[in-house]
């Protein structure tokens, strides 16, 4: 899972920009002739977008009343639990602690957040500025891109035990392993959105009298900001997926050790329970990178 | 540059009038992986202050080669380009362009993309104008371009049309004395290309910059320039030059007369050779 999510990267970038099917008939409409009215134009494609979110949402309905009316027909909470038996469950220890483990939910998300937040955070900044420096320099690239290019596929999980020998079993090897996961996949996206920012976007800011610097700051970099975040959003993803594994083979707190422990006792709801927690968290985290992603990128707003 | 508006409120466009543009034996060569491409080889040309001289030729004659050696983008092996009198060294705001898409800087709205120049300029202290008159210009150029209404529009919004009108008041308000024209209209379809050639000739009419036009369109270059430089050979350089004596105001119904055919076949002949 992990290593194809970075092996892909850059088409998942593509098809981000080219894939979503966003309200068609109306930029063909637009392209035909020149609309007089930007604020019906605006509205018109406001209501397609409310639309597409509405559906969307009608599909997560559909997805949980199939798991509640499953539940029902297995009537059997170890093996399913129903929706409302894992609800109860979350409700119950999301204030207190799971005798098993000692520690309320919500503090057990708080680890995991506090761990891919820190992780995550400088992943991201040592990704992009390896990114930049490699796309500014040939000799940069030459010299990094072979390194990225042996550490891209192998699952940051399987460093775990090198970390515990260099770093202990605190909180440090926890963020490094997250930040070593993230480093890559942006040090690549970067790249990648970099390259594709064109070399006469560069010329024109030029001729209009911007310097180098300037141009690289306001022009290259802006123009390769939506790709980036967009390599955000897929580090993001893998973060989740090397913290929780962490956490179920070597830790003692956090919601992979909640969900481990609470399956070593078949409670089933409770380990629902912290899958659902997973994802609230990460929709929540998307959620923000999209909203930077939408002010970052017009064309994507409507 | 210096802050100027005339009475009217209408901040003036151009400081300059246009710069003449000597081109002195131009030469280039291009190496990859140990080919030579010899892109041009010799190319002399001289354009009036003001003139609007199209160069036309097939695809791959070193045009856009030549017109990228003058913006300063690249640099020529041998020869010289002076601009206004001085050589050219690096790009420069006195010489601007124009591209085959629009460029557009789609996170900024028009009136951003406008105001890039000027704020540009003022970052790396050119002049000192304030946003309040920087503002008054762009409205100016908006309402020029027929864009009155789409100041707060995104690139995405626009039409091609209006995308290209935009990538024409961003250039102008950087005050170049000098355009250079990329086959800009190119990817337009035939209907919206004729509406940019008189938008085009009516800009040019009121700021009388110097505009060098790169086509591979006969029609389009003897409608719009002065003269037409032809391009082409091997090794590519420039041949004739043809004198387009033609009224101005052109329209595009001038393309059905008789000067206008006896230019074309003239150029038809230049091509030949």
């Amino acid at each position: 899972m992990f290593p194809r999510n970075v092996l892909t990267s850059e088409d998942q970038i593509l098809a981000e920009r080219t894939g979503q099917p966003r309200g068609t008939e109306l930029v063909l409409a637009a392209d035909q002739g020149e609309h007089a009215d930007l604020a019906a134009y605006r509205q018109v494609r406001r209501q397609s977008r409310m639309r597409r979110v509405g559906i969307g949402a009608l599909g997560l309905a559909v997805l949980v009343a199939i798991w509640q009316l499953v539940a029902m027909l297995l009537n059997d909470p170890v093996f399913l639990p129903s929706v409302a038996q894992t609800a109860a469950s979350f409700a119950h220890y999301f204030n207190r602690p799971y005798p098993a483990q000692g520690s309320p939910l919500w503090s057990d998300a708080l680890i995991s957040l506090r761990r891919i937040l820190i992780g995550f955070t400088a992943g991201t900044v040592i990704g992009v500025a390896l990114g930049v420096a490699m796309s500014a320099s040939r000799v940069v690239r030459y010299l990094v891109d072979p390194v990225i290019e042996v550490l891209r596929p192998l699952p940051p999980l399987a460093f775990i035990p090198l970390f515990i020998i260099w770093l202990g079993i605190g909180e440090l090897p926890k963020e490094v392993l997250i930040t070593i996961g993230v480093i890559p996949i942006m040090a690549v996206t970067t790249v990648a959105s970099l390259d594709e920012v064109p070399d006469d976007l560069r010329l024109c800011a030029r001729t209009l009298g911007a310097s180098s610097r300037y141009t690289m700051l306001r022009v290259q970099i802006r123009a390769a900001l939506p790709g980036i975040l967009t390599g955000m959003r897929i580090s993001m993803a893998a973060a989740w997926t090397s913290i929780v594994a962490a956490e179920l083979i070597a830790a003692t707190s956090g919601l992979g050790y909640l969900i481990m422990q609470a399956g070593d006792y078949l409670n089933t709801a409770l380990v629902f329970s912290g899958i659902i927690a997973i994802a609230i968290l990460g929709l929540a985290l998307d959620a923000c990178l999209r909203g930077l992603l939408l002010l970052a990128d017009p064309s994507r707003r409507q | 540059m210096t802050a100027r508006a005339d009475p009217a409120g209408v901040p003036e466009l151009t400081e300059a009038p246009g710069a003449e543009v000597v081109v002195d034996s131009v030469s280039k060569v291009f190496r990859r992986g140990g080919r030579r491409t010899v892109a041009l080889a010799g190319a002399s040309l001289r354009v009036r202050a003001g003139e609007l001289v199209s160069l036309l030729g097939p695809s791959g004659c070193g045009k856009s080669t030549l017109l990228r050696i003058i913006a300063g983008a690249l640099t020529a092996d041998e020869g010289t380009v002076t601009v206004g009198g001085r050589p050219v060294s690096g790009p420069s705001p006195e010489r601007g362009m124009l591209f085959q898409t629009p460029m557009l800087f789609g996170w900024l709205t028009t009136r951003n993309n406008i105001l890039f120049g000027p704020r540009a300029q003022r970052a790396a202290r050119r002049h000192e104008r304030d946003d309040p008159e920087l503002e008054d210009e762009a409205a100016a150029l908006l309402d020029r371009v027929g864009l009155a209404g789409f100041g707060e529009a995104f690139p995405h919004e626009l039409s091609g049309g209006m995308q290209h009108r935009v990538a024409f008041a961003r250039a102008l308000a950087a005050r170049p004395s000098l355009l250079l024209m990329d086959e800009p209209f190119g990817a337009l379809d035939a209907i919206t290309r004729e509406r940019m050639h008189e938008f085009l000739l009516d800009i040019w009419d009121q700021h009388r910059i110097t505009i060098i036009f790169v086509t591979h369109d006969i029609e389009e270059a003897i409608l719009l320039g002065d003269r037409v430089a032809v391009m082409g050979g091997r090794p590519p350089c420039i041949g004739e030059i043809i004198d387009i004596p033609l009224a101005r105001p052109r329209h595009a119904l001038d393309a059905d007369t008789e000067v206008f055919l006896t230019a074309k076949r003239k150029i038809r002949a230049a091509l030949r050779t």
